[in-house]
């Protein structure tokens, strides 16, 4: 009889044993408590606006019993080097007790530019794991079955693809594929990534190819989307997260129903990829508010009727951004109370930074502590006891229903402009940047004070240690990757490369024939090049590298 | 006369909320910014420097590469004769790394907790004040 765990490197056992569970319901002090609490006798009110826990709108929660029927997941990222540097740190992280595998590809992996790529040199591996062809994807998952074990993926244009590829080439359906990815590409045009790397109505299409195919092929695959997160970090109040989040989704909705997705199967796949800052109050009603708003849209909007549609699902990242460079430990004090926010808002997932963040790729030692962290919350705290333990506070339903009403405002105004026109026009790029130069202004004035920034900065504080690791596994890397490029089959390999582009020029779903070129060894620069070509723009975003084969007009 | 100062990141380093609000406050302080954005390599990065007949110059980084960027940044400048216009660096700059920094000649170096007035002081001295 097969086990659980064959297929499975025993060195990465601990991903199923280390599950974090709710060990008590009962206070610190012995006092029994309900899975929730509500008014002694519902109104119209109650029932429009909040509901309870597992109850349209889902304002007090997702479900019933919140963390009594299921904890969040404890995540931590990962990433760095070649594949053997990022397996290293996994195994270390699986061994603190973390239970998911979540791997965030270096910059170049992630925008689709070759490690080889003249204008890119130093980044290679430094920022995120270097993950450019299936065969490094590979070696990353050597003894992970990915129909057992549940992989997160931080990044949008390639990910499923080439984590599906080594499915494929492994012999195994990519129904039964496990895991998650953020195809949000909206999100990365607006993050930094500029028309000149995405433009918004290309990299939208190829996100929404995405969703259509996982949706009709890979149904355990979970989508973050909107990417919030990124979007929150470049410069967004809670409002804007919802507003700009839901234009995201709602123009990925209205796509898929043309296509044919029924707004149930597409809605209950998705994840909302959000974020935790340092106001621990206004994050709690966001995270409330965001449910609600999500619920009545889905509902009102497209007419779902699925509770799996209907009730978001969150999952969370506490706030980089506000993490500050100097005196770093004062970080884990932040990190702490943004995760006690998101738990207090019923998020399904918990990824909190570490407390180097500001300086460096995460220390190991860093990671320890942010897992501990988690663990102090779980435990300790009793931060999962009860669902939604705000609800009811006049300060908590005010600042919600105060959230909603400005990210309504705010999606009125983008919807009418239209999300890719208000992409590409950089009207919402003008919102970021009035949102940060009004902060940096504030902080300049000290009208808004943070510790270690404008006031209270430590003198002789003492120089913060960085993350370092041993360069020749990416010296090794990059020899295999030129290599590799001389060494694969070339018929194979072009033909692919043709079916990929005859694909996208004739308007057909790309993702199939993106998992093939990659089995094929295109590499991810060849592959995200290839799409370029086909939806008219340049191969190469730098101008500086020339496409492989010349393509059929 | 108006000091020209060119903005802007090196590889694909997509954190730009910074220099993005600091070319906002230099224009606000009257300095004509040449925003490039992301995405830049460093020969068109030095191109953009001639063509733009920059003042000095603004990099951000938040990736770790930027020791070995610089480096071949100011070479690039050097070997194209504009080795004279003043650079500065902002982002998560590394106390470590100030010296061979200023061993190759940056005189700006605007790390976390920087302040704003400090920039708009350096840039309007064309590199001066801190020198």
């Amino acid at each position: 009889m097969a086990n659980n765990t064959d297929g499975i490197d025993p060195a990465l056992l601990g991903l199923l044993q280390n599950e974090v569970k709710m060990s008590r319901t009962k206070s610190w002090s012995g006092i029994e408590t309900a899975a929730y609490y509500g008014p002694d006798k519902r109104d119209v009110d109650y029932d429009t606006k909040l509901g309870n826990p597992g109850e349209y709108p889902y304002t007090r929660g997702a479900y019933p019993e919140m963390y009594r029927s299921r904890m969040w997941t404890l995540r931590n990222i990962v990433g760095y080097g070649a594949p053997e540097d990022t397996r290293e740190g996994l195994l270390k992280t699986i061994a603190a007790g973390g239970n998911g595998i979540n791997v965030v590809g270096d910059p170049p992996t992630t925008q689709g530019i070759d490690p080889d790529h003249p204008a890119i040199g130093p980044e290679v591996g430094l920022e995120g794991c270097s993950l450019p062809t299936m065969r490094d994807m590979e070696r990353l998952l050597a003894g992970v079955d990915l129909a057992k074990i549940d992989t997160a993926w931080h990044w949008s244009t390639t990910a499923y693809a080439l984590v599906a590829a080594v499915h494929s080439h492994r012999g195994q359906s990519l129904n039964t594929l496990q895991g998650s990815n953020m195809p949000d590409m909206l999100q990365e045009t607006l993050s930094g990534w500029g028309q000149k790397v995405v433009p918004a109505a290309f990299g939208h299409r190829n996100a929404v190819d995405q969703i259509e195919f996982c949706t009709a092929n890979s149904p355990k695959w979970a989508l973050g989307i909107p990417q919030a997160y990124d979007l929150r970090e470049r410069g967004l109040s809670p409002a804007g997260e919802i507003a700009v989040g839901m234009a995201i989704v709602i123009k990925t909705m209205e796509d898929l129903v043309v296509r044919g997705v029924s707004i149930d199967r597409a809605a209950a796949g998705i994840a909302w990829v959000s974020i935790s800052d340092v106001d621990f109050f206004e994050e709690v009603a966001k995270f409330r508010a965001l449910r609600r708003f999500w619920a009545r849209t889905m509902k009102e909007r497209f007419g779902a009727t699925d509770t799996r549609a209907l009730r978001l699902r969150i999952a969370c990242h506490t706030s980089g951004r506000s993490l500050v460079y100097k005196q770093p430990l004062n970080n884990l004090t932040r990190t702490a109370i943004q995760s006690l926010a998101a738990l207090c808002g019923g998020v399904q997932s918990l990824e909190a930074c570490t407390y180097d963040e500001p300086v460096c790729v995460p220390t190991h030692e860093a990671r320890d502590l942010a897992i501990r962290q988690q663990q102090i919350l779980a435990n300790e705290i009793g931060a999962a006891r009860v669902a939604d333990p705000l609800g009811g506070s006049w300060y908590i339903e005010s600042l919600t229903d105060t959230v909603e009403a400005e990210a309504v405002a705010m999606l009125e105004k983008i919807e009418k402009i239209g999300v890719i026109e208000a992409v590409t026009n950089g009207y919402i790029e003008q919102i970021m940047d009035d949102y940060n130069l009004t902060v940096q202004r504030e902080l300049d004035l000290n009208e808004r004070i943070v510790v270690g920034v404008n006031q209270f900065v430590p003198e002789n504080d003492p120089v913060p240690t960085r993350f370092r690791f041993d360069p020749t596994n990416t010296r090794i890397h990059l020899q295999r990757f030129s290599e590799l490029k001389q060494q694969r089959d070339r018929t194979s390999w072009e033909a692919a490369l043709r079916h990929l582009h005859d694909t996208a020029r004739g308007g057909g779903n790309c993702t199939q024939a993106s998992i093939d070129a990659l089995i094929a060894d295109v590499t991810v620069g060849e592959l995200w090049g290839t799409l370029r070509v086909a939806n008219g723009y340049a191969y190469d975003p730098y101008g500086a590298v020339e496409a492989p084969i010349r393509y059929n007009a | 006369m108006t000091v020209r100062c060119l903005l802007g990141m090196l590889g694909t380093d997509v954190h730009s909320k910074g220099i993005r609000t600091l070319a906002q406050v230099l224009r606000d302080a009257g300095i004509e910014v040449i925003y490039l954005g992301e995405h830049n390599s460093v020969a068109g990065m030095v191109r953009a420097v001639i063509d733009e007949d920059a003042d000095i110059i603004g990099l951000s980084f938040s990736s770790a590469a930027y020791l070995e960027y610089i480096r071949q940044f100011v070479t690039a400048m050097r070997e194209n004769g504009v080795g004279s216009v003043p650079l500065m660096i902002g982002g998560l700059i590394h106390p470590d790394d100030h010296l061979p920094l200023q061993e190759m000649g940056i005189s700006g170096i605007f790390g976390p907790g920087s302040r704003m007035d400090a920039i708009i002081d350096f840039v309007r001295n064309k590199g001066g004040s801190l020198q």
